[in-house]
């Protein structure tokens, strides 16, 4: 299988050109971007919200918890037969849908990591609470906002196959038409490519994140210190935030 | 000037933390509210700047009711400095310090200036302004707390608790410097602490309350030593009273006596009292028993002496001199720390019946 | 709505959708299980030896990272099978549960507080008998924690693998899907979710019972 499959994935046929590789990607990294930001554009400020004022947690965790426990395949097929095959919006919004529990899930995190006695401290010096949000809270919580984003991306790249089921295009294209001539070397090579996708994006992001913590708390030693990888480094990848273990999910 | 007038703070689950309390913050005085746990100083503390709402009466700051202010510009001049230091981890010292009048709308240049000043004020290095919090002691983070809280100038300055996470070392040494501030800025300070120690040392009119929000009493640390207004007063300012209360009389009319004293390296005096050994610079360094039998005069030979009394102290630092020290007589020093001569303990008794019957 | 009576009235329909669940619960947990069991000795080697610890945790990231569909695809080259064993599935589940459940493993056994594991040893208990009559039971809240997410996870992916033909709830998609029709989806999703809320209550349920001790708090936080 492998030699049939190194001799698929070197051959320049295969990426370039209408439905090649390199198209598929562009499509595949299209929806994930739109899917995201826009999850982003909803997950964000409510994920702040709620970690800024405290209130509003048990419902929005109850929603982030059921967003995350629906079938993304069922949610897209159901909507792609309610408005029609080949739309992108089911896609988007089912991908979207995926995208949302993870940032908000980051915000929230964030938010809440900030050290009580600063947040205390930025009220009686005087801030008003915007500016205690945009000054101290969101700069703090820049790490585990963006792990929440990563998370996202990596879990809507990893599902955004799904596109090409309803029709439409991405990696999931040569992973099914393969799959349906029986082409394997065509469907481990679309495997392989998105792994490596998935692989590529997380580490860039990875590079982002550690990039955006702020310098003062970089410093800071000890078990706090954000200088983990792995799945689980400030919101890690996907599901599995510390957020999720540290209440939103309890 | 800041007012408590009958002011009251309910809690939702019933709780009463602050009952009726009437108070005066003297302007430019230390004002220290004491007080057990739940007796609600803190909460007091916090209505000053609004932190917390009252549920009844009005606090008025130089005549003026707190609630006309909008919340965030009435912080913005008052200084507040909390028990962990609160600083903000993601910005530099110096930022931190900047951070009020860069609210307030200096520039930022002018706002850095100023907090450099500030860094000064509060004993730090201006180097160590580019560092960032996470990279100090906790005794240096207290310090910028104080900084930043000083930074806009506020006329007023609220303190709660800031000196108790930190170990008594460092923490006589931030009260020190507190007091010296105060003595260079004449701040109005309102000061919460659990500790009635700290509460004698810094405060210049006490506020004792009870469990349950109530006032019992408020008076200069003297009176409240000398004549506590009940049991519970009593029993808060703890053991020792009477000998405590020394630290707020002063010395005038004590006797100092020549001492015999002998330097280091010197023979062995051969007489039948004790001699205090000196340094070259003429300052203490321990007692000599009567009858040594060494010939010379070296350190282990010595006995180690007791606390040294400062000349123009409070007689409290007179009697400790005379309690403590090995031969019976303790040691006084003037202000360069130089031997100026000896206080016999049964002079300083003298000395304080005489002033009682004096007065 | 109606479509959705009648689908549901229609007994060989229901024969089909239970059995599909049962599928899909079973493809689902029994990797969560396989997965837990093998991150437990991976998460205990790599935080007792620290040479191990960066590169496990990192290769766990890169195995967690890789799509599971991906997963799905390429074991087969790897293991002899079809895509669609069975085997398959689970392997990759498996392995995919474990590659998440290390880092909490690791964060649990961390986090546990150093007096107690002192004390354990002052008192004569060797290495085996302290990691599992001491250690386990104090990490059981942060992994409970990383279970509960695993588990909503691998319920997600088992119908995701619809798309290539895995069975379980999926094929309730694809089938509606196929044949324009609502109601199997409707039920596909209704019921997913209700696994998933089944299973975390009996996760939550069994952390209640492994550690009578935190009855009195309100919620199991992790060492993050």
């Amino acid at each position: 299988m492998f030699p049939q499959l190194a001799d698929w994935l070197t051959d320049p046929a295969n990426w370039t050109g209408d439905g090649g590789l390199l198209q598929r990607i562009a499509e595949h990294l299209r929806y994930t971007i739109i899917a995201v930001f826009g999850a982003a554009l909803f997950a964000v400020p409510v994920g702040l919200a709620v970690g800024h004022t405290g209130r509003g947690a048990t419902v929005v965790v109850g929603l982030a918890n059921a967003m995350r426990a629906l079938p993304t395949l069922g949610v897209i097929t159901l909507l792609s037969l309610q408005f029609g095959v080949l739309k992108v919006g089911p896609v988007l919004l089912g991908l979207g849908i995926l995208a949302v529990p993870p940032i908000l899930a980051g915000a929230y995190a964030g938010v809440q990591s900030v050290d009580r006695a600063a947040v205390d401290a930025a009220a009686g010096v005087g801030m008003t609470s915007w500016q205690r949000l945009w000054k101290v809270e969101v700069p703090i919580a820049m790490p585990l906002l963006l792990g929440g984003l990563r998370g996202a991306v990596l879990q809507v790249v990893a599902t955004a196959t799904v596109a090409a089921y309803v029709g439409l295009g991405g990696l999931g294209r040569p992973l099914l038409d393969g799959l349906r001539v029986t082409d394997y070397p065509r469907v481990a090579g679309a495997a392989v490519v998105v792994a490596l996708l998935a692989l590529l994006l997380d580490l860039g992001l990875a590079g982002v994140q550690r990039g955006v913590v702020p310098r003062g708390l970089r410093l800071a030693s000890g078990p706090r210190s954000p200088r983990r990888r792995g799945p689980f480094s400030w919101g890690g990848n996907r599901l599995v935030e510390p957020a999720d273990q540290a209440g939103i999910r309890s | 000037m800041i007012e408590f007038r009958a002011v009251t703070k309910r809690f939702p689950d019933g709780t009463v933390a602050v009952d009726a309390l009437d108070l005066v913050a003297d302007s430019g005085k230390i004002t220290v509210l004491v007080g057990p746990s739940g007796c609600g100083k803190t909460t007091s503390l916090r209505m000053i700047n609004r932190m917390i709402e009252p549920s009844d009466g009005t606090i008025l700051i130089d005549d003026l009711d707190i609630r006309s202010a909008n919340p965030a510009v009435l912080r913005r001049g008052i200084g507040y400095v909390i028990q962990q230091a609160g600083l903000f981890p993601h910005r530099t010292v110096l930022d931190n310090v900047a951070t009020v009048p860069m609210l307030t709308g200096w520039g930022r240049r002018r706002a850095r200036a100023r907090a450099a000043e500030l860094l000064e004020l509060v004993g730090l290095p201006t180097a160590m302004g580019r560092r960032y919090p996470a990279q100090l002691s906790g005794g240096q983070q207290q310090r910028v707390g104080v900084a930043r809280a000083l930074a806009a100038d506020p006329p007023v300055l609220l303190m709660d608790e800031p000196f108790s996470a930190v170990d008594p070392v460092v923490r006589e040494g931030l009260q020190d410097e507190l007091l010296r501030l105060q003595s260079e800025l004449g701040k109005t300070v309102v000061f919460v602490t659990h500790d009635i120690d700290e509460a004698i040392k810094l405060g210049d009119r006490v506020a004792v309350l009870r469990e349950g929000g109530r006032l019992a009493q408020f008076a200069p640390p003297a009176e409240l030593l000398a004549r506590p207004a009940d049991d519970f007063v009593a029993s808060f300012v703890g053991r020792d009273r009477g000998y405590r209360a020394l630290s707020f009389v002063g010395a005038d009319g004590l006797t100092v006596h020549p001492l015999r004293t002998v330097a280091v390296g010197d023979a062995v005096p051969a007489v039948d009292e004790w001699s205090l050994a000196v340094d070259p610079a003429g300052r203490p360094r321990g007692w000599l028993p009567p009858g040594s039998a060494a010939d010379q005069l070296t350190e282990d030979v010595l006995v180690p002496g007791g606390s040294l009394y400062t000349q123009g102290g409070p007689l409290r630092g007179a009697l400790d001199a005379a309690l403590s020290s090995p031969a019976g007589r303790g040691a006084v020093v003037d202000a360069d720390g130089k031997l100026a001569g000896g206080v016999d303990a049964a002079e300083v008794l003298a000395l304080l019946s005489a002033q009682r019957d004096g007065s | 709505m109606e479509d959705l009576v009648k689908y549901l009235g229609n007994p060989r329909n229901q024969d089909a959708v239970l059995e599909l669940l049962v599928v899909h619960a079973r493809l689902a947990l029994v990797p969560l299980l396989l997965g837990l069991l093998a991150a437990l000795p991976i998460g205990w080697a790599a935080q007792r030896y620290r040479r191990l610890r960066a590169m496990v945790l990192g290769a766990s990231n890169v195995m967690y990272t890789v799509p599971s569909l991906a997963l799905f695809v390429i074991l087969p080259g790897l293991l002899g099978t079809k895509i669609l064993d069975e085997l398959n599935v689970v392997v990759a589940l498996a392995i995919y549960t474990a590659a998440l459940l290390v880092r909490p493993v690791v964060d649990a056994l961390d986090a546990l507080p150093g007096h107690v594991l002192a004390a354990s040893t002052a008192m004569g208990y060797r290495p085996l008998r302290r990691a599992l009559t001491v250690e386990l039971p104090l990490a059981v809240p942060v992994l409970a924690a990383g279970v509960r997410v695993a588990s909503v996870s691998n319920i997600s992916l088992v119908s995701v693998g619809a798309l290539i033909g895995v069975g379980g709830l999926g094929q309730l998609f694809t089938e509606g899907f196929q044949n324009s029709y609502n109601p199997p989806i409707v039920v596909g999703i209704a019921l997913t979710l209700a696994l998933a809320l089944v299973v975390d209550l009996l996760l939550v349920g069994t952390l209640r019972l492994l550690t009578p001790w935190q009855a009195g708090r309100p919620t199991a936080r992790s060492a993050a």
